[in-house]
Formats: C-alpha cells, structure tokens, sequence
C-alpha cells in the first residue's frame, strides 16, 4: 500500500483498547492504559443511612493530553455516568472544577490540563442497613491532546460501609482541594442578552473584588460563539462581558465566571437588558492589542496633561522664571542642558513616585483616585504652607539658598538646585492635575503596574518638556527676552498666581474641616508666614538664621497639623469603612461555636465573602446597624463571622453541613435551642427579633 | 481631556471587532459559493449544483467519532440514501498538511475504495478556506443547502454524541430526518444542532 494508515491504525487500536476493558469491569486504582484515567475516590469510606457522602472522579491527564469541561466547547464532548447504586442510593449532579481555555485554530476548548476531579454527592435513603455498599459506575469522556483525541471509558467501582449513627467517620484531605477547586455559588442573578449577534452578560460583583483575565464558560450550547474574544467592562458592582453570539433560543442560562486560575463562581442569568457601561477591562484576545493602543493613547494624554500643567497657577511661575534662569546661561550649552535634564528628573521622579504611592494604595484595597493626597487635610495643609511660602519667596520677603525660582540671576544653579527645583514643581503641581489626569488616570486601573508607572512618569515628561525644548534647541531660548531688571517686577508678578493657589487650598480645606477649625489654620499659616518673614529679614542684614527658621517651620506646621479637628473624625471615617464594625464578631470556627452554645451563650453566625452582592447588602441593612448592635449587646448575643472570600474547606463544609452550596448563611442558636437558620434576606427586625424573643423566653425561665 | 477616554474605549470596541469571528453562515440564508478539487484532481464548485439538493461533509479519517459512522456503515448508508434521492454528497477534508487525518489523493482515493465511501466528491480544503467559512468545527460537522443554495441544515450527524457506535441505533439521523421533511414539504423541524466529534485540524 502506498498510503499511510499508521495513524488510524493506531487510533482504532485506541479505541479498541478502551471499548475491551469495559467487559471485565474490576476494580482498578487508575487505568495506566488510559490517557487522561480516572480513580474513584469516596471522602469518607463509612456512611450513615440517610446522609450523604461525596465521591470525586480523580482525573490524571498524561503530559500533552487533556480532558474536557461538562461543555466542551466547539468541539470535544463531556464526561457521562452510568451509575450502578444500590437501592434508595441517589447520585446527584456532578460537580466540576473552574476549566481552562484551549483555542486551536479559532475552535475553543473548554478543558483540563492538569490533574482535576469531579464531585459527585451520593444520597443514602434513611432505612439503608449497616453493612457494604458496593458503587459503581460506567463513566466515558473524550481525552484529546492538541492534535488527536480519544474516547475513553472506564468501569469504576468502590465498595463504603455503612455504619450506625456516630460512626467513625475519617475523611480524605484531598476533597478539601478538589472542593477549592470547584466553582463557588455566587448567590445573586445575572442577566443577560442578545443583540445584533452580541452576547451580554451582566454579573453582580462587588467593585473591589480582583479580576485576573476573566473568561465566562456558559454551560447551555448555542448561544454563545466560544471561539469569539471576550471583552469585560467593570461599571461600580457590575461586570459586563461582550462576545459574540450564536443563537438567541434560551431564557435562563447557567455558567461559571472565571476570575483567576482555578478560581470561579457559577451563577444562573435570566434574559433582560444589558448595556455595556463602565470602563473597559482588557482581557484575553483583545488583551495585548487593546492595552498596547490603550497605553499608547493614555501615554499622549498624560504627556500633553503634563505639557498644560505648566501653565496652571501653581507651576507657571516656577516654570517662567526657571525658563529665563535658564536662558540667561546662554554661553555655557552643556551647563544647560545638564540642568534641563536634572530638572527632568527630579519632576519625572516625583510624578512616579506619586504614581507609585497611588498604585499601592489601591492594591491595598483604598478606594483612591488621583490626588489622593487631597482627600487628606494634613496633606493639603503641608501643601497650603508649601505654596504660600513659594508665593511669600516669589513677592520677594525672603530668598532660598539652593531651591531657586529665578532669583539671585547671575548665579548659577548647580545640578542639584535643578533636580529639587523639578521635584518641587511637580509636587506642587498635583492639585492642578485634577482634570488632567482623569483620562490617563482611568487608565492605569486597567494596566498592568508597571505600564501604568510609564503613564505617571509620562505625565513628568510633559510637565519637563519646555525645559528640554528650551535646553536643547537654542533658537528657543534666544528668543526669551533677555534678563533685566524688569524681571525682578515680573517675579513679583508671579506670587499672585501662587497665592491664587493658596486660596484654593484655604476653600478646600474649609470644605473639609469647617470654618472654624480653618480659622485655627489660618493662624499657623500666619505663623509660617511670619517665621519666613524674619527669616527674609535676617538674610537683608547678612544674618544666617537657616537652622533656627528650619526648625521654627517645621514646628509651625507640625502644630498646624495637630491642630486639625478633621484627623479623628477621618480616622474613624476610615474605620468604619474598612472593618464596618458597628457590630463586632469573632472569626467563625466549630470548636468556637460548640465552646460558646456550651457556656449558654446566644450565638449569632454569619458567613459572607467580599464578592457576595447579598451579603453586602444584608450587612449594611440588617448586620452592622447600631439597632442590632445595640440588641445584641443587651442579650449578650456573640457574634462569629466565617468569611468565605477565598475558599476555607472548613467553612466550605459547614456550610454543606447546612444544605448550602454557598454564602449567604446566618444562624441563630438560642440557648439550649435548635439552631435556626434565617433567610437570606435580612432586616432589622429579624434580627432584633429573635433577641427580643430569647430575652423574653429568658425572663420567663427566671420567673419560674 | 475626559473624551480621551471614552475614545480610547471606542478603540478597544474596534479592536475586539477586527479579530475576525468564527464566520459561519447563517440557515436561510445564501450559502458561500466555493471551489475545491477533488481527489481526481477535478474542481468542483458548490454553485454548479444549484437546483439540487447539496450535503456536506466534514471527514477527518483519524477522527474516531468519523470512526464511529464509517467502521459501523451508518455515514456510507445515509449518503446511499441521500444521493438515490436526487443529492449530490460532498465529503471536504479541511486538514492541514503534517495534521491528524490530512490525507494525498492517492491516499483517499485508497480510502474511498476500501471504506466504499458513497459521496458524489471528496474535496481537499488542506488551507481551511471553505471549513472556516462554513464555521465547520468538528469532524463530522452536517449543512444541508436546498436547491436555491439556501443553507437549511447545520450540526451533527445525530442526536448521540458518543464514540460508540452502539448509540446509532437509537440515534436521530438528523440528515435523513430533514431530507425527508424536506422532500414532503414540511418545515424541517431540528434545523440546527450541536455538532459533536473531534476538532477539524486546521493549518492554524
């Protein structure tokens, strides 16, 4: 023969090979023949009649060759089960963990590479007698590396015992990572769409939840185009997705949102509107090309942001004197192109540096934007004191030895007057930044860190880039007017748009602090003032007060500081917004609780996570409000709160315990009562109810 | 400043847009004319067929669900039907050269004798020029085009999506069901359906 049929040779020998085992069906630890064999694992090898006990179908893919999701995407099929249970044994719906993505060619997979298991959670009627419990089960998936793919099958089986009540009960420590792998129930609906062949999908998750390349894995086939890129937008507690659909027959649809590796929640979405607000979230296809066009675009307007700065009350007349300062040295070019390049970066260092501290506050969990530093009235008084002294230099009552805003002109600035020079421009330059930096600062909640830093750093670039232009390109400077003594009237000229400057942080911080306090203000503010003033005064007559003036300021403006009323009420603004602790608790844990229903303590538990929109919600009507709290606290009420926000196998399993696949959970334990699971819809009133009630029921037990 | 943004959005929107979808075609509408040749080296062009009945086939003869319908005779029977109803059976091969299932003409036509393949042609789409425009995912992948050239039928074989080829029996031709509905006039009643099998091997 002339042709090649190794491969389907061997691809029937496969087959064969996997079809053959099935007539002897034994119970084997794992199918070394296989290319992705299974092992059925159960998590407890002892079972109680009328309990449930979970079995996992541990999947161990060979290197190159994967496994296939409950849809499988383009191409590919899911995994099926035939179960073989004994009477009254019910199976339930297998589990599977969050999928990778697998494109070829523009077919999408959806797929696991690595090891993965499939839960399933067996039923036992209640009548089930003590004695074996022999499963098994018939199960066939499609095993496939990039090129070819195989069907394969397996009989698996494993045999329990069923035991008496309060049998011991030893479970396997792998279904805690199995679990942690599985999708977890988000617990509110989403609501989707389709439109002029667009699918959207719109998910309830809370702003501040981090997102790493999500991908949305529908369950139902038909309504989505799988290979089509996904893009995401981000609007306050909203996600939206965009793709391309495929067909537009269902009502209700299921699937799991992927927001990290191996990290999901799955969630139901019912047929409504869905607009695509809010900022966009790069992902996936449109990821690289998308941030690189983004970056490119952002990185313009923060140089051209930066390039108005300079002409902003706050920098123009640090820039304008600087200019003629450095026009002035003419004769020298490398003199002038050193300080140039020193001013540029001590003002690039600064804006990045800023940039950076912005950054960290926000990974942190802040809810920050730019001019961060505004939104602290300390900050804006340093600020206040800062411009007031610039203006105060500028009008001509004192002179600085090494920071130079154009005075003492026949001197030349070292490299290091340039760099501080810089630095301070661009300090004093953020509260213009403002509108600004709206555009580019939106975009560096998209970026990566990295090419954000490139975006702030961009900013200093423009703010520095008169200088360049004057350093390196003489036609430039020789066209600024000579220095003369019609220059000392324009520095003076140029402390009003300083003071302009103070005045608008004087109103802001009024804003913040009330009148009264920015009175108490004021008063340092005169202080510095006046310090500068004598200061000014010794260096007309020749007197170096530098050291005795430094510290005077330093002290004026450190009073300044504590003397502002807004710190403790910010303080415990920031408090409440970080812990929202009106009503304390104790972190969840089964021996805490049996300890406290032990000492007939009334136990209220919580269970709730950061992406959870009901639990949110639940927390700000119902939990932390000062009714609760104050109910609470007179019934003695201990209050232990789980917090699911990464998965806690321990939390995972009470939670089970109590018939639940995810948060919202809230339990009562009265004392020497059932516990009493409340709805996931809370209210004041339940709350302070079920406390008024043991109160009453206590105060009843006593008069007996 | 601020509507740097909102174009900066728009431009992510274009981007996305730009990268082609998987582009396939619509039932009820006109079906994409091609030109392929065919293991005698004859070109064959969809559009000479107008005013018959037209069924393509996605082969990929690695592929074990193409196994399934080929070792068990189901695939060579229903093109038998369908053909002695008047419709011409077109098998495209869109594997890539050095891909799983890419076949020579000698090779297929070896092929065609030993699995007594019935089709009118068997085309090589080695480029996946027709496949992606057809959105042809899986091996097999079913599109039945009516004598206008109007697509009416997309999607699996049958209704199994399984390897063995016990389930044919039970299965849902889906082929033969809408040749049927097609032939009595009655509005073909599962008109599209998942396509179940392996990956067409595309060269990229």
């Amino acid at each position: 023969m002339t042709f090649d049929f190794r491969i389907l040779a061997i691809m029937l020998a496969f087959v064969a090979l996997a079809v053959a085992p099935a007539a002897d069906a034994q119970n084997r630890l794992g199918n070394t023949e296989l290319n992705v064999p299974a092992t059925l694992l159960a998590e407890s090898q002892t079972v109680e009649a009328g309990q449930s006990v979970t079995l996992a179908f541990h999947m161990q893919p060979k290197p190159t060759w994967h496994g296939y999701w409950e849809n499988p995407g383009d191409a590919g099929i899911g995994m099926s089960f035939d179960w073989k249970l004994p009477t009254g044994v019910t199976a339930g719906k297998p589990q599977f963990p969050v999928p990778d993505t697998l494109l070829i060619s523009g077919i999408m997979n959806y797929v696991y590479k690595g090891d993965y298991a499939v839960l399933v959670n067996l039923t036992l009627p209640k009548d089930a007698r003590p004695g074996p419990l022999p499963i098994s089960v018939k199960s066939e998936w499609l095993s496939c590396t990039d090129e070819i793919c195989v069907p394969e099958q397996d009989e698996l089986s494993i045999t329990l015992q069923v035991v008496a009540k309060g049998g011991a009960n030893r479970l396997d420590e792998r279904f805690d990572g199995f679990r942690a792998a599985l999708p977890r129930p988000l617990g509110s609906e989403a609501r989707f769409a389709v439109s002029d062949g667009l699918f959207r999908l719109s998910v309830p998750l809370p702003a501040n939840v981090d997102i790493d390349k999500p991908y949305f894995f529908i369950k139902e086939d038909g309504l989505v185009d799988y290979g089509a890129p996904q893009t995401f937008n981000r609007d306050g507690d909203r996600l939206i997705l965009e793709t391309g659909a495929r067909g537009d027959e269902l009502d209700t649809i299921t699937g799991v949102l992927k927001i990290a590796d191996h990290t999901g929640f799955s969630f139901s979405a019912t047929k409504g509107e869905v607009a695509m607000t809010g900022l966009p979230l790069a992902s996936d296809g449109a990821k690289s090309e998308g941030n690189a066009t983004l970056l490119f675009l952002a990185l313009g307007g923060a140089l051209l942001g930066g390039l108005l700065l300079n002409l902003m009350p706050c920098v123009f007349p640090i820039l304008s004197l600087k200019a003629i300062s450095l026009a002035k040295a003419g004769g020298n070019e490398a003199e002038v192109r050193r300080d140039a390049l020193a001013y540029t970066a001590g003002v690039v260092l600064v804006a990045t540096a800023l940039g950076a501290i912005l950054l960290g506050l926000r990974a942190s969990g802040a809810a920050v934007g730019w001019a961060f530093q505004l939104q602290d009235p300390r900050i804006i008084f340093v600020l206040l004191a800062l411009v007031t002294a610039i203006g105060l230099n500028l009008a001509g009552l004192f002179e600085l030895p090494n920071v130079n805003f154009g005075n003492k002109l026949t001197q030349r600035d070292g490299a290091a007057g340039s760099f501080w020079t810089g630095a301070l421009a661009a300090f004093v330059a953020t509260p213009c930044t403002g509108p600004f930096m709206a555009a580019a600062l939106g975009a560096t909640i998209v970026l990566p860190p990295i090419a954000a830093l490139v975006i702030f750093a961009g900013l200093g670039v423009g703010l520095a880039l008169p200088f360049l232009l004057l350093a390196f390109v003489p036609a430039i400077r020789s066209r600024l007017p000579k220095p003369g003594p019609w220059l000392d009237g324009f520095r003076k000229a140029m402390a009003i748009p300083m003071f302009l400057t103070s005045i608008g942080l004087i109103w802001l911080l009024g804003r913040q602090i009330g009148t009264d306090a920015l009175g108490l203000s004021l008063v340092f503010l005169l202080t510095v003032a006046l310090i500068l003033w004598w200061f000014g005064g010794g260096q007309m007559k020749g007197l170096s007060r530098g050291a005795l003036t430094s510290a005077a300021m330093v002290a004026a403006v450190i009073g300044g500081i504590f003397a502002l009323p807004g710190e403790d009420a910010m303080n415990s603004q920031k408090l409440a917004n970080t812990s929202a602790a009106t009503l304390p608790s104790e972190p969840f844990s089964e021996t805490r609780l049996s300890e406290l229903r032990a000492s007939g303590q009334p136990v209220f538990a919580y269970f709730t996570a950061d992406w959870c929109i009901t639990c949110k919600a639940n927390e700000a009507a119902a939990i932390q409000r000062s009714e609760t709290a104050e109910a609470f606290e007179a019934a003695d009420v201990a209050v232990l709160m789980g917090d699911w926000t990464r998965p806690d196998p321990a939390i995972s399993r009470f939670l089970e315990k109590h018939g639940r696949a995810g948060v919202p959970l809230y339990i009562y334990y009265g004392p020497g009562k059932e516990p009493m699971i409340l709805p996931q819809i809370l209210t004041v009133a339940t709350l302070t109810e079920l406390v008024n009630g043991s109160l009453q029921s206590a105060m009843v037990d006593q008069s007996l | 400043m601020r509507n740097l943004f909102s174009v900066t959005g728009t431009m992510i929107a274009a981007v996305s847009l730009a990268t082609p979808l998987a582009a396939a075609q619509k039932n009820g509408t006109i079906s994409q004319d091609f030109k392929l040749t065919d293991v005698n080296g004859k070109t064959v062009q969809l559009s000479q067929f107008r005013g018959k009945t037209v069924i393509l086939e996605w082969h990929n003869p690695g592929c074990p669900f193409v196994a399934k319908h080929y070792n068990s005779g189901n695939m060579q029977a229903t093109q038998k039907a369908a053909r002695q109803q008047g419709a011409i059976w077109l098998t495209i091969n869109s594997g890539a050269k050095g891909k799983q299932g890419h076949m020579t003409g000698a090779e297929a036509t070896a092929l065609i004798d030993r699995q007594d393949i019935q089709s009118s042609n068997y085309l090589f789409d080695t480029k996946g020029v027709v496949g992606k425009a057809y959105g042809a995912r899986t091996t097999p992948h079913m599109y039945i085009i009516d004598g206008e050239g109007i697509l009416v039928y997309q999607g699996g074989i049958d209704d199994k999506p399984t390897a063995n080829p016990a389930d044919i029996k039970q299965a849902r031709n889906h082929v033969l069901g809408a040749l049927k509905e097609m032939k009595s006039g009655d509005t073909i009643s599962i008109a599209q359906s998942r396509p179940y099998g392996c990956s067409v091997k595309y060269a990229s």
